[in-house]
């Protein structure tokens, strides 16, 4: 059985896919490049620029700083995230319906504004370290999606499971750790993954808590652009890259690419 | 312990979360504009009579509209033929889609500084063909905003509507063809309209994500193409005129929530299973 | 406007599979001719080929002298009954029913009438209105037959239309459905794994397994004389015994079954197919006799049970294990020896399987 698709369609397609692609294989080729200026195709093949990211220490120090933000941001969230999606999920009744939209307001709320506000009333109001400043807000974006993504895993719980394992004696504390999150692993793990990399990512609420010795990545990368114009942007660039497939790649093996299609 | 009182204890961390790292400074935010001594509206009265101001609402407003557009348009075509495509091939185009999407911004912002740049590849390129003599200067200007801004929300648009026009099933398209419908009809009376509440789900997405995106507009629009993201943070710090950058917060929060709630009240309207 | 359909040599395949297997068939102007068949032997797939959603890779398909095998679905004025409905959800009912006419351009006030029509006369004239969300499982399927009712079509094909149904909605829609069919007077082709349902509402049932058809008959013909082994066991016949015709014996063949047994059957009531063949009968058809009677095939009787007008039992018989009914006025004992006497007019002798 054949429905046929419009030629022209097809010839849309491809063009949009290459559209989507080729300015990454731009970045990968550029970071090959042995000239001192960005170029594509690359004019020679050297590593060079990959092993000048770990000559500057500005890249390696944000590089630390995002990995162990995105990761305690990310924990954090899911530590607050779960119990939420638990209890929307568990006792839909006894919480008012609003309660969802409460944790989709990160969302809603431009991140930019966030990070603005963040900076305006806890680093300069409160005085709060700006790295910390920075932890809660990272870990407010990803809140969503450690809610959304546990909780849609939650809702294709049968929590009888759970009444079966209190009712053969299992304290209900162990039965969530012993039954439910064994069940929901596939839902934490791909929450935590897209947590991560969106908090890898950011830029606008990071952009207003960053200061003298705290910065991340992007932030530095920002930085770094308006200097100078050499492939070791592009090398950091295809890192980055690295991590996305990396994290596909995890993605796929617990819900499955086409999770992110509904 | 009753139940509601579980339920309640558990969702506590959360709803302080968000209640006090986001409901109490953005709200903050918003007291600030308030509080001019020349009267609570006078910083409104102010960045509604500024030219350059109203220049960066609109401007920021029209990339975002066309950006919408256009992406809804790509989107819609690419996501149509995805969906049609043998498994195999279908789940290889999902992959390419949600690759760049799950890249950052500044590396997809980034490509684009390299490919239109001054000395760029598509200057070398259109140079080396001959079609020019001199190297065109289209970074900094709202095309190259737009351009960047459709990469980055093309992938969320298509994987969208792949879903939604994934979640149309064969049997409609099947049936209306057997009471006479040309393809074309069934198009523009089944599948157009049963697909609208999605696509305005997904272009919500794309218009508020372009309105309060700030790294591309930063580094493909510069000083001379402000747009509300990169105007906001121009106040706050480099000018310190924090009361003026909660004033576009503000009317950032409310172009964004007015959209979402007009748009959801529609898409809800429209959607055919609501009955 | 009703036209016959006929179906010639059709060969479809699925990539390289093969589906359907030179598959021909005729159905007459107004008669209601059903696929009935387990699950993947192809029913649906002959009736997506009919509809134009599925092209064969060879044969013809014809609608009264039209030849339909290359036109497009739309093109192909079909009524088609699907099993999930397919009623368009961004419609009311009165849209749904009026689709088809709309997209013959058919006007306003013509179009109104028609669907107002159609809607009562499917009893639907309170819920013109409602879209089909809000509509029961048996009303959804009520404007599912209006919609392909009102473009009053030559031919009209159900997939499985009732499988959704609860069973007795179900009962009472297949007499519906073959009421307005008959009113028409419309060419039909219905698909059905039910065998009851499908003997019930047809004029003619074909038996397809494989992609092929076994038999297509009347459902009295497939009930009583099955032409085959498939189409024996399909409806019933529970004992096949293979046998072999070794001799004449005056006006009977005299046929021997494994274990060496031998019966006679008299050749005024059997037509033997071929030197092997398979003798079928439904439990019925076999009836329990003292030892001492001498026609029939000896067994030990084994466990027995009561089914209403009679006693089943099973029987151990040097041909294997058989069930057969006894009277019921005396039951036998479990363990007894007995004769098992053919009951002629439901016993077929079919042609072993090659
Ligand atoms: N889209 C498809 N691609 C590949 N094979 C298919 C496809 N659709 C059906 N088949 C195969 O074709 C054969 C016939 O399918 P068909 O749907 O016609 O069966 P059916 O008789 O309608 O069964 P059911 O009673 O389950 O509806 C089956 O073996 C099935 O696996
Ligand atoms: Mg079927």
């Amino acid at each position: 059985m054949k429905t046929r698709i419009h030629p022209v369609l097809i010839v849309l397609t491809v063009l949009t896919f290459l559209f989507l692609l080729g300015p990454l294989v731009v970045i990968i080729g550029s970071a090959l490049s042995d000239t001192t200026y960005l170029t594509f195709p690359p004019q020679g093949l050297t590593l060079h620029w990959f092993t000048n990211i770990f000559e500057i220490s500005a890249f390696t120090r944000t590089m630390g700083t995002s990995f162990m933000l995105a990761v305690a941001g990310t924990t954090l969230s899911m530590l607050i995230g779960i119990p939420a999606a638990y209890a929307m999920a568990r006792y839909r009744i006894e919480l008012p319906a609003f309660l969802g939209n409460v944790f989709v307001l990160p969302i809603l709320i431009p991140e930019i504004v966030l990070g603005f506000s963040l900076m305006k009333s806890l680093a300069s109001g409160f005085g709060l370290p700006i790295s910390l400043a920075l932890l809660v807000g990272h870990a407010l974006i990803v809140l969503p999606y450690t809610v959304r993504v546990v909780g849609a895993s939650l809702n294709s719980f049968d929590f009888s499971i759970e009444e079966a394992a209190v009712s053969l004696g299992c304290p209900r504390i162990k039965a969530f750790f012993t039954v439910v999150l064994p069940n929901i692993r596939a839902g934490i793990i791909a929450g935590f993954i897209l947590a991560f990399i969106t908090s890898l990512n950011d830029v606008s609420i990071s952009i207003f808590l960053t200061g003298p010795g705290v910065s991340t990545l992007p932030i530095q990368l920002l930085a770094h652009m308006e200097q100078f114009f050499d492939p070791t942007i592009a090398s950091v660039s295809v890192l980055l890259m690295g991590v996305t497939v990396a994290v596909m790649a995890v993605v796929e093996r617990t819900l499955g690419l086409t999770f992110l299609t509904k | 312990m009753s139940n509601r009182l579980r339920a309640w204890l558990l969702a506590t961390p959360a709803i302080l979360l968000v209640f006090i790292f986001l409901g109490l400074p953005v709200l903050a935010t918003f007291a600030t504009t308030f509080g001019d001594p020349k009267g609570p509206f006078s910083t409104y009265a102010a960045f509604f009579n500024s030219r350059f101001r109203m220049t960066v609402l609109w401007r920021t407003m029209e990339v975002a509209l066309v950006t919408t557009i256009i992406s809804v348009a790509i989107g819609f075509c690419t996501a149509w033929v995805v969906a049609r495509m043998p498994g195999r091939i279908k789940s290889l185009l999902i992959i390419a889609a949600v690759f760049p999407l799950l890249t950052g911004v500044v590396v997809r912002s980034f490509a684009w500084l390299v490919i239109l740049g001054k000395n760029g590849i598509l200057n070398n390129f259109l140079i080396k063909i001959g079609a020019i003599a001199e190297p065109l200067s289209m970074l900094y200007t709202q095309g190259s905003v737009i351009v960047a801004m459709v990469y980055l929300f093309v992938p969320l648009m298509i994987l969208t509507l792949v879903g939604v026009l994934e979640g149309i099933p064969q049997d409609m398209t099947d049936a209306a063809a057997s009471l006479g419908a040309t393809p074309a009809a069934t198009f523009r009376q089944v599948v157009l309209p049963m697909a609208v509440p999605g696509l305005i789900v997904g272009a919500v997405l794309v218009f508020t994500g372009s309105f309060t995106s700030y790294a591309t507009p930063q580094l493909l629009g510069g000083e001379r193409q402000m747009m509300m993201g990169t105007f906001l943070y121009q106040r706050a710090m480099v000018t310190f005129d924090w009361v003026g950058a909660s004033t576009i917060a503000a009317v950032m929060v409310v172009v964004t929530l007015t959209t979402v709630l007009i748009m959801s009240k529609v898409a809800r309207k429209l959607n055919p299973m609501a009955g | 406007m009703t036209q016959s359909l006929t179906l010639e040599n059709i060969n479809a395949h699925y990539g390289t599979t093969q589906v359907l297997e030179d598959l021909s068939l005729h159905i007459a102007e107004g008669e209601l001719v059903s696929l009935l068949g387990s699950s993947g032997c192809g029913k649906t797939t002959t009736l997506r080929l009919v509809a134009g959603f599925l092209e064969p890779t060879s044969g013809s398909i014809k609608l009264g002298d039209r030849d339909l095998t290359r036109l497009p679905a739309h093109a192909r004025d079909i009524g088609l009954v699907f099993q999930t409905y397919a009623l368009f959800p961004h419609l009311t009912v009165r849209d749904n029913v009026g689709f088809g006419l709309k997209q013959r351009n058919i006007s306003g006030a013509e179009r109104k009438k028609r669907v107002d029509t159609m809607i009562e006369r499917v009893g639907l004239g309170e819920l013109a209105d409602r879209h089909p969300a809000n509509l029961s499982g048996g009303q959804r399927q009520r404007v599912a037959l209006a919609r392909a009712l009102v473009i009053d079509p030559p031919l009209l094909m159900f997939d499985e239309p009732l499988s959704n149904l609860d069973a007795k909605l179900r009962v009472d829609m297949r007499v519906e459905i073959r009421r307005l069919q008959q009113a028409n007077g419309t060419t039909a082709l219905y698909v059905t794994h039910d065998q009851e349902e499908a003997f019930s509402i047809s004029d003619r049932v074909a038996i397809m397994k494989g992609g092929k058809i076994m038999q297509l008959d009347t459902p009295e013909v497939l009930y009583s004389r099955p032409a085959n082994a498939f189409v024996a066991d399909f409806v019933g016949f529970d004992n096949m015994i293979e046998m072999e015709a070794i001799a004449e014996a005056g006006d009977a063949v005299r046929a021997q079954m494994a274990g060496g047994v031998q019966i006679d059957l008299p050749k005024s009531q059997f037509t033997i197919p071929s030197k092997k063949f398979l003798f079928a009968t439904r439990p019925e058809g076999l009836l329990v006799e003292p030892e001492t009677s001498g026609f029939g095939i000896p067994a030990e009787l084994g466990m027995r049970t009561y089914i209403g007008r009679a006693y089943q039992y099973h029987c151990e018989t040097a041909a294997g294990v058989v069930m057969a009914n006894g009277p019921q006025a005396t039951p036998f004992e479990s363990g007894s020896a007995a004769m098992l006497v053919p009951q002629p007019e439901q016993c077929c002798l079919l042609p072993t399987e090659s």
